[in-house]
């Protein structure tokens, strides 16, 4: 039996999904589906799973029980990793030994550059995100000597490397002042309405995707509840 | 007298400079990783395994490649199985020490030639145990330009890497292998005790100068030979302990660097 090819229109879909980190339970029977281009906000408060989630939906957990679909295709057996784009949640962009802002962005690129040359649509691909993030007068810097609005900005571009369909950001706010908020904002606005992208943004800052947002749901004691289309700020009780 | 006239020096340099090459490459990911003592806990297996080839009349290279790649095997897997990376590496240190010397007291190895292995004794190798450093230095050098973009992503992020698409399980043993093949090929020129320092001294200096991971593994490179090369001639003219001197050097050289950052720094503020 051949798996089905990638299913563009359903790019994740938990269902029904249970998780414990050992004996505690973080997750209960949660489900959740991100469309094509759609744009979806997770908010919940500390501790409530909002990461775990993200993690079981990427692969990077298994669950104890229920379905984990990237792009139609059991995620056990998912191979086509460029079309998702992942940001983790920042616990410190702390590195031990120097890397440039451009060695961080190419390296979203390493499960694919075989070779040593890279192609020319990669290096078009490079030059485009870095310019989306307006991280061009950075790019030989130092990681650590960037903001810290920079670093999760270089990240992001990493993540988009190579232009996914499904980006998954946690907590890309934390430690970002308003002004390079906006400026994260209006790049999410360009790669969910030009790009088409589906962006699944964790965050407990509801400014940062005020006006972007379709729906948003919420994690709390380990179940989730949706409000489909109703404004950020009221379904996440502030 | 010019040292480069003997051939037993002749060999030293060889040796010390591939090895002092090629460390600090595999050890820019081990520090990046967090992980700064596996070196040395292979270390102490290689000489478990030494000492068992010495029990039973084998070749220590052998002995010490076989051991150190089975601990590899075996530190990824209970990495995986939930015990912390620390504590693995800790019990495969302690048992790795007692065993060494259990087997070579037992099988009445000289006391120099372990203390030789312990930390190091270039002057006595002869040119086929120098080919077979060089080749361990080779396949280090391929393995790290083949998998290069993708120990980077890995070392920089484990988990960004995964989703990326990088197999940071094969990956991890790859590494590990690495750090087998540089303990291995240091330890009869600078020693089991001092090998894991030439991967992570040099790459901490050259931290403090470079600005980028590429540059700063280049540097790294160059440190570990300078080291090496610096160290072998302090230790012929001042007839000191080779291993200890190049490591001594390249720990100056991280003084260096370090004072060298903190005076650029404060020129700049
Ligand atoms: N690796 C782990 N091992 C054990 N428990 C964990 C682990 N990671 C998270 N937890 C626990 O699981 C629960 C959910 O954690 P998670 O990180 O998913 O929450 P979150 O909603 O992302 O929180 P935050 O808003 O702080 O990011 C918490 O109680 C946490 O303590
Ligand atoms: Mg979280």
């Amino acid at each position: 039996m051949t798996p089905p090819g990638p299913d563009r229109s359903c790019p994740l879909e938990l269902d029904g999904v249970s998780f414990a980190y050992g004996r505690s339970m973080v997750l209960w029977d949660v489900s959740l589906r991100v469309r094509q281009g759609e744009f979806v906000a997770v908010v919940g408060p500390n501790g409530s799973g909002k990461t775990t989630l993200m993690k079981l939906g990427l692969g990077l957990l298994q669950p104890g029980a229920g379905q984990v679909r990237l792009f139609g295709q059991e995620v056990r057996s998912f191979r086509s990793w460029s079309q998702v784009g992942y940001v983790p949640q920042r616990a410190q962009a702390t590195s031990a030994l120097p890397v440039s802002v451009e060695e961080v962005v190419v390296s979203g690129l390493a499960a694919r550059t075989r070779r040593f040359r890279r192609l020319a649509e990669e290096v078009e691909r490079i030059d485009h995100v870095v310019e989306l993030l307006a991280l061009e007068g950075s790019r030989r810097s130092r990681m650590a000597e960037l903001s810290g609005g920079q670093q999760q900005r270089a990240l992001i571009a990493r993540a988009l490397v190579t232009a996914p369909q499904l980006l998954v950001l946690d907590e890309p706010t934390t430690g970002v002042d308003a002004e390079a908020r906006s400026v994260l904002r209006e790049s999410l606005r360009h790669l969910v309405e030009v790009e088409k992208m589906a962006v699944v943004y964790v965050s407990h800052d509801p400014e940062g995707f005020s006006g972007l947002a379709q729906r948003v749901v919420e994690v709390e004691g380990g179940r989730m509840r949706e409000g489909h289309g109703q404004p950020a700020v009221q379904v996440a009780k502030g | 007298m010019n040292p480069f006239e003997f051939e037993f020096m002749q060999r030293a340099f060889v040796a010390c400079a591939l090895i002092a090459a090629v460390a600090p490459l595999v050890g820019s990911f081990i520090v990046q990783r967090g992980q700064s003592l596996v070196g040395d806990g292979m270390g102490h297996v290689a000489f478990a395994g030494v000492g068992l080839a010495f029990l039973v009349g084998a070749d220590p290279v052998l002995g010490a490649l076989a051991l150190t790649v089975v601990a590899g095997l075996l530190l990824v897997r209970m990495g995986r199985g939930g015990l912390a990376g620390d504590l693995a590496i800790a019990l495969i240190f302690y048992g790795g020490i007692a065993a060494g010397y259990l087997f070579a007291s037992r099988a009445d190895a000289a006391q120099t030639q372990v203390v030789g292995l312990l930390f190091g004794s270039p002057l006595n190798l002869t040119w086929p145990e120098v080919w077979v450093i060089a080749g361990l230095a080779a396949a280090v050098v391929v393995l790290t330009v083949a998998l290069y973009p993708r120990l980077v992503a890995m070392a920089f992020d484990e988990e960004a890497a995964r989703v990326a698409g990088v197999p940071t399980d094969r990956l991890v043993l790859a590494l590990t292998l690495m750090v087998a093949m540089v303990v291995v090929g240091g330890m009869s020129s600078i020693g089991l005790l001092l090998i894991s320092a030439m991967m992570v001294v040099p790459v901490a200096a050259a931290a403090q100068l470079a600005s980028s991971y590429r540059a700063t593994l280049a540097l790294a490179s160059a440190i570990g030979v300078a080291s090496a090369v610096i160290g072998l001639l302090g230790a012929h003219y001042g007839d000191y302990a080779p291993g200890s001197a190049i490591v001594l050097v390249a720990i100056a050289g991280y003084a260096l660097a370090a004072a060298w950052r903190s005076i650029a720094r404060r020129a700049a503020a």
